[in-house]
């Protein structure tokens, strides 16, 4: 099997909102795989979808299981951080950890141990009197003891500082990532985990925008910044974004080729932001 | 079907129920359970308005009101 | 049966335990608090030399009964704590799957390998087989506080022991038959267990009105509808006779267990149940 997650034609809807329509996506096995969008565009449904949270309709295969069908099954191979703080407020932190203990075939305490050693996080306090910050560690801690072949991060950094956040992203790629191991990451910042992803999913209002690994993205999409007597050029190859920058004006084309593109000015490789930004204006436009 | 029931949790509260309602009211009907409710005896349960009237006028000519209480049912 | 699945259920029943120890644990402590002062103010107020004479009397009282038909007289004694019992249960029950939903922890416990159908079992294990265990040791200590205070009671006032030591083998006795009672009746109010399970499940406010509510709503809409009152009927054949709720000899347990009225209980907890374990999917 080379894709961890085979989604076809998902579908979801809350009342008369459609929180996904027609969502199909693939992500390889092995991949950080980075889920963008806005606010409702529903990356959090997808990836509930994926670990079994939320029914939805379609075809979905995660980690050769339909999550649908054996949850429980799915998630002896599977962890799951979400953005909200998650972890019981009433256990402490030692209940916690015999609790994953006793119900996770997979687990391994001396790990969590290991790492909580390096942390501030007392073993007999209650997790609602840990902070924000302490939590996510704690949950990271007991996420990275067990050895699954997917994690799936849901805004994990949400309302963290930056010295956690950028703990957080060291500790999963240095002591948890491996060859043998996927991450499917949602969140809105970006910029911190774009030099992280290997794969790349943008959704908005229910839909797959994009869905490219990040070494096809040079070829794909490519930003230039046309000189002032080369707009009306640059206009008639059909842009999918301009922008205003230092002075200049910056189009970004999507395979169009670099032929085609080098006469009108300077050339790069578009940030995962300035990228996901062009694909939602494009959309708006149409 | 079972995505239909199983896909919101108003349509399983309401299965759930009818499957519950479906095998009281079989065993009822097997066993021969009183399909009705027992009739409450007592007073409340059986007080008439004209019953009061007429303990009213025999009251100003009768001292006895417990002996006409009484004579209308199981008190 | 697999190690690992044991020790996960034995997990699952920690969790409980440790999430609801108030319930479990707090509240008879309490109820023994306030009998224990009761009954201290009781015996302040009496005469040492009259209790005294009651002490010596009870020799006489218990001649010619075995323990066990001493027993119920200890059940009768534990009543406070059989209410509080069923009441925690009810406060229990109601919240159980709804709780960790409002508070979102629910993803937590979801994203672990366990079932929806174990985590509700557990639940209905802690309620019939663990929670009574944990009443039991609590009654038991109230006893041997009591009986410890008449000890001295009576080597302060020359009354012969072994009456007391009799008594207190006999509440022993009363201990064993109060456990069994309480299994046997949830699994006569297993219908009522799977009800509230339902609706913890369900509700995404005020579970307790839910299940209320609906109750008196099903039995409404079938009065209305068929002209019928089967659930009515039902329900009241369950709970008018305060017999059905205690045991008072061990010789009644296999018959109160292996009958028709029971055993169709279970059948409907059990769909009950089985409606809550696929209510838990949705975790909104």
């Amino acid at each position: 099997m080379t894709n961890i997650v085979e989604a076809k034609s998902l579908r979801k809807n809350y009342g008369n909102f459609t929180a996904l329509d027609g969502v199909d996506l693939t992500i390889p096995k092995g991949a950080i795989s980075g889920l963008i969008g806005p606010n409702g565009a529903g990356k959090t449904t997808t990836l509930k979808a994926l670990i079994g949270l939320c029914d939805v309709e379609g075809e979905l295969i995660v980690a050769g299981q339909d999550p649908r069908v054996s949850r429980h099954k799915l998630m002896e191979n599977v962890c799951f951080i979400a953005d909200v703080g998650i972890l019981p407020k009433w256990l402490k932190v030692s209940s916690v950890i015999d609790y994953v203990e006793a119900v996770h075939p997979r687990f391994d305490r001396k790990k969590v141990e290991k790492f909580l050693s390096t942390t501030d996080i007392p073993a007999n306090k209650r997790i609602k009197n840990l902070s924000k910050g302490m939590v996510t560690q704690l949950h990271l801690a007991l996420v990275m003891a067990i050895d699954v072949e997917l994690l799936v991060l849901d805004e994990p950094t949400l309302g963290l500082d930056i010295i956690y956040r950028k703990e957080f992203y060291d500790r999963l790629l240095n002591d948890f990532y491996d060859e043998n191991r996927t991450i499917i990451v949602s969140t809105h910042q970006v910029e911190e985990i774009e030099t992280l992803l290997s794969h790349l999913v943008f959704i908005n209002k229910g839909k797959i925008v994009l869905d490219s690994l990040m070494s096809d993205l040079p070829s794909i999409y490519t930003e230039v910044l046309v000189d002032a007597d080369k707009i009306a050029q640059a206009d008639s190859l059909q842009p999918i974004n301009v922008r205003e920058l230092l002075g200049k004006k910056s189009y970004t084309y999507e395979s169009v080729p670099i032929e085609q593109l080098e006469v009108l000015g300077e050339l790069r490789t578009p940030s995962v932001a300035d990228l996901f930004v062009a694909k939602l204006k494009e959309e708006k436009h149409g | 079907m079972k995505g239909l029931i199983l896909g919101s949790r108003y349509r399983l509260l309401v299965v759930t129920l009818i499957i519950y309602m479906g095998f009281l009211v079989a065993e009822g009907m097997i066993i021969g359970r009183e399909a009705r409710a027992k009739k409450c005896v007592g007073f409340c349960f059986e007080f008439d308005s004209a019953d009061l009237e007429e303990i009213w006028k025999r009251r100003n000519g009768n001292e006895n009101i417990g002996v006409e209480l009484e004579s209308m049912g199981d008190v | 049966m697999d190690k690992f699945a044991v020790l996960q259920f034995y997990g699952l029943l920690k969790r409980e335990v440790l999430e609801h120890q108030n319930l479990f644990i707090g509240a008879p402590a309490v109820v023994a608090s306030l009998l224990l002062v009761a009954c201290t103010w009781v015996a302040t107020q009496v005469d040492q030399s009259q209790l005294a004479e009651l002490l010596r009397y009870v020799p006489v009282m218990s001649d010619g009964l075995s323990i066990f038909e001493l027993a119920p007289f200890f059940m009768l004694l534990a009543i406070p704590f059989i209410l509080t019992l069923y009441i925690c249960s009810v406060i229990y029950l109601t919240n159980t799957l709804y709780q960790d939903r409002k508070e979102m922890s629910v993803l937590f416990w979801q994203s672990m390998p366990v079932s929806n159908l174990k985590t509700v079992l557990s639940k209905v294990f802690v309620i019939v087989f663990v929670v009574p265990g944990f009443y039991v040791l609590i009654i038991f200590a109230t006893y041997l506080i009591t009986m410890a205070w008449l000890t001295i009671l009576g080597i302060n006032n020359d009354v012969d022991l072994v009456g007391i030591g009799y008594m207190f083998l006999a509440a022993i006795a009363s201990l064993v038959l109060i456990y069994i009672s309480i299994i046997v009746t949830s699994l006569w109010l297993l219908p009522s267990i799977g009800w509230l399970l339902l609706f913890s499940a369900f509700a995404k406010k005020t579970p307790l009105l839910w299940a209320g509510g609906v109750l008196i709503l099903v039995g409404f809409l079938e009065d209305f509808i068929f002209g019928t009152q089967f659930l009515a009927n039902w329900i009241a054949s369950r709970t008018s006779d305060p017999r059905q709720y205690l045991i008072f000899d061990f010789q009644s347990v296999f018959e109160r267990v292996f009958n028709y009225d029971t055993l169709f209980g279970v059948v409907v907890g059990g769909i009950l149940i089985t409606g809550a374990v696929f209510m838990r999917r949705f975790t909104d």
